[in-house]
């Protein structure tokens, strides 16, 4: 009981010095991470290690060297690790399904795993959720007859289950639509118990309009972790817009009013600054790393 | 329809026969008076009007929560005679549940397993009858014609295998990182998924058995080997990846097989020493399956 | 308004339910889950147990809406399922263990000439015969008569013993009668009634 009184007070999830290599290319480089209740933000390209780091993070992958604390518990524990499970709700990329499952049964089939055994209880989780993400009127479909952003929404439906204190979304707003994605918003922000969140995205809109915290991961490693808002200001005084293109700037393209935006650590004297936006830090991180 | 107040007047009744909606609220809220409750429910048993009048007194949000719950209900299904069956006996209803994530207890998976069975079997009774000559010496005291059955003797217990590796196998659970993720033992996950295989599997096999033109202790000689295989491929699997345990255990029986068929004694497989072995590696490997069982809680993901 | 038009609607609704339709499902638990709620709230204050049992109604007649004949009210069929699963809900909420047969498949309830008498009772001779009854007593004849249930499940419902029950319902029949008998011959006496109600 002390320790839970403790970890009030220290970081709900810990990862310290996490690596993790696939033969040679290495997946995770000495990551260092802190996460709070709340929505944080993984941002970076694929191959950067987001889907590495959260399947660790989820118990579902052993990490080669490092130490990773949820709640307090340490995953390479049997019995803390069935802890952390038990408070865990996970959507894996590229989720599969089995396509003959319906919608609702599906649902079952994943709160029986989260050890909800008594039948009545599970269905009025299922029931919960399939409201709390607008599929209760396609409880009774197959699978294999659902769009792609519906099969979308049953994974983010499937985590939900069990009412988890930590949320670990793997690129859950890939093939939503606009509005889907709105309501995906006000669903993590409607969430009971306040659980700790972490989504991953290689988009910076969905980060600047979702989460108030921003871990950026660029191959294997942080290079930054701070509000959207301390993202943008990084690339404060870089970001200048022209009729012509610049060469001079690392980054540029036209954007839809016909005007060029550049982005780069130089520009010219008089050059229209712009208002930096996450996008345009998350750029400037990226070609600072090396990446494209 | 008559009037069922008929002498009352105000709150307790309207002119035209039915419930008003003071006398509705009252009823809803049980402060109305119980001789009046009665005739009330009497009336509404015949009065749609009034039914959905009152339905206005209903928390809706109850009523919203209570009819979401009933369609998942509804959209969950009762299983099935099987299930239903076995729900009877006393089996849990989750873990039946979990039986409709299995691959090898479907439709589609146990067809296949009876048209292979069918080619065999059909194939060895063939060449009994004699509507296929045959080839080969005389074998067995006092059966003609062993070499029939090498085919079936060599797929049968891979049948099972192979419905017992269609429940463990990753590559058949689409949805195998939600299952590791979750607190449910993956070790009781995995009990119940190839016990149930193992049963599905058997049924057909020992049938096929008892079909073939062979000895009448067939079916019962094939028992021992296919848990065998099955245990080794589990066991197998604590210790190496899941597929190449498959393999290694459908190696285990084919390479023998296929080597005494070769020689033209291929019911020696199924005969009393061959049995000892059998005996032998299921123990083994049941030990080092219990010994090994927390192999399974991780997953396989390197 | 036709008196026959919403009763054809249910008796439509439910073959669709026995077909499987989903819709019908629905349409029917719309139409009548809120009677039905406020009805078996007045028989059990636990709000949990009545919305297991409106839950456990529904859902039984998704499973055996089949066996609807076609004879008397759609209301009173649903009613029927619906206070045995209030019954098995009570028991399964007091623990106890002897469960009720499944009986969804009700033969079609018929309005009794008891339930013709009660529908104008409430200010006719028996209604003050009953009000006058004691709660227990009261309670006892609803189960039986107005429900009817048997007293084994009547007892479940009112959370005593099934011989209670019976005495309660003997006493109660008494007591009417005389009350009836009496109004009949007349004005009575304040003796003559303590002599007839006596101590419940």
């Amino acid at each position: 009981m002390d320790e839970m009184t403790l970890n009030v007070r220290t970081a709900a999830v810990r990862v310290d010095g996490l690596s993790r290599r696939y033969g040679a290319t290495r997946a995770l480089d000495e990551v260092d991470l802190k996460l709070e209740r709340g929505i944080t933000g993984l941002l970076g390209p694929n191959g950067a290690g987001k889907t590495t780091l959260l399947s660790i993070l989820a118990t579902v992958s052993e990490p080669d060297a490092g130490r990773v604390s949820v709640f307090g518990l340490d995953p390479r524990e049997a019995a803390e690790r069935v802890e952390i499970r038990r408070r865990l709700g996970y959507l894996p990329q590229e989720l599969g399904y089995h396509r003959h499952f319906t919608v609702a049964g599906f649902l079952d089939y994943v709160a029986i795993l989260k050890e909800i055994t008594d039948r009545r209880r599970r269905a009025e989780e299922v029931a919960r959720v399939l409201a709390a993400i607008g599929l209760d009127r396609h409880a009774r479909k197959r699978i294999r007859a659902l769009s792609g952003g519906m099969r979308q929404r049953l994974g983010i439906a499937q985590a939900l289950l069990g009412r988890p204190d930590l949320l670990i979304l793997d690129e859950p707003t890939a093939g939503l639509d606009p509005e889907q994605r709105l309501r995906f918003r006000e669903l993590l922000s409607d969430l009971p118990g306040d659980p700790v969140i972490v989504l991953s995205t290689h988009q910076a809109d969905d980060i600047a309009a979702i989460c108030p915290q921003v871990v950026v991961l660029l191959p294997g490693r942080v290079h930054f972790a701070g509000t959207p808002a301390e993202l943008a200001a990084t690339a404060a005084g870089r970001v200048w817009a022209a009729g012509e293109r610049d060469t001079r700037a690392h980054l540029s393209w036209r954007g839809g009013d016909n005007r060029w935006r550049h982005i780069g650590d130089d520009p010219p004297a008089g050059a229209e600054l712009v208002a930096p936006t996450v996008e345009d830090g998350y750029l400037l991180l990226s070609h600072a790393a090396g990446v494209r | 329809m008559t009037s069922p107040f008929p002498d009352a007047a105000g709150p307790v009744a309207r002119a035209d026969g039915h419930a008003g909606e003071d006398l509705l609220a009252g009823y809803a809220t049980g402060t109305v008076d119980p001789v009046v409750v009665w005739s009330v429910e009497a009336h509404l048993t015949g009065c749609a009007r009034c039914r959905s009048a009152l339905s206005a007194h209903v928390d809706a949000q109850r009523l919203a929560r209570n009819r979401s719950v009933l369609l998942v209900h509804a959209a969950l299904g009762d299983g099935g005679r099987v299930r239903r069956l076995l729900r009877r006996c006393g089996v849990p209803d989750h873990l039946l549940r979990l039986l409709a994530a299995t691959p090898s207890l479907r439709r589609s998976w146990l067809l296949s397993v009876l048209a292979v069975l069918a080619v065999v079997t059909g194939a060895a009774a063939a060449v009994r009858y004699g509507w296929i000559p045959a080839g080969g010496p005389a074998g067995l005291a006092g059966y003609p014609d062993p070499e029939v059955l090498a085919p079936f003797l060599l797929v049968a217990p891979l049948l099972v295998l192979a419905g017992v590796a269609a429940a463990f196998l990753p590559m058949f659970d689409p949805a195998h990182r939600l299952a590791v993720a979750a607190p449910f033992s993956g070790f009781t996950l995995l009990l119940v998924r190839t016990v149930s295989a193992l049963a599905a599997a058997l049924v057909p096999v020992a049938g096929a058995a008892f079909v073939l033109p062979g000895p009448g202790w067939l079916p019962v000689a094939l028992l021992l080997p296919s848990l065998a295989l099955c245990a080794l491929a589990l066991a197998a699997a604590t210790v190496m990846e899941p597929r190449a345990a498959a393999v290694t255990a459908g190696t285990s029986w084919a390479l023998p097989a296929l080597l005494l068929a070769a020689t033209h004694v291929p019911l020696l497989i199924v005969q009393r020493n061959a049995q000892f072995a059998c005996a032998v590696v299921l123990c083994a490997s049941a030990v080092v399956l219990l010994a090994r069982h927390d192999r399974f809680e991780l997953g396989w993901m390197r | 308004m036709r008196p026959g038009a919403e009763e054809r609607d249910d008796a439509a609704l439910l073959r669709g339910v026995a077909r499987g339709d989903e819709e019908a499902l629905a349409a029917l638990y719309d139409r009548h889950a809120g009677w039905l709620t406020v009805r078996m709230t007045r028989r059990c204050a636990m709000p949990d147990v009545v919305d297991h049992a409106i839950q456990d109604t529904f859902l039984a007649l998704w499973r055996e809406a089949g066996a609807y004949r076609g004879g008397g009210d759609v209301a009173a069929f649903i009613w029927g399922i619906g206070v045995r699963r209030l019954i098995d809900a009570i028991r399964r909420e007091s623990g106890a263990r002897r469960r009720l047969p499944w009986r969804a498949a009700e033969p079609p309830v018929v309005v009794s000439a008891e339930e013709q008498v009660l529908v104008g009772i409430e200010h006719g001779r028996l209604g003050q015969a009953l009000a006058q009854l004691s709660p227990e007593l009261r309670g006892a004849i609803e189960a039986t008569v107005l429900d009817g249930l048997t007293c084994a499940e009547a007892a479940v419902l009112l959370g005593v013993a099934e011989g209670t029950v019976k005495s309660r319902c003997h006493r109660a029949r008494l007591a009417l009668r005389a009350a009836l008998a009496d109004q009949q011959a007349g004005p009575e006496t304040p003796a003559h009634r303590r002599e007839v109600w006596g101590t419940s």
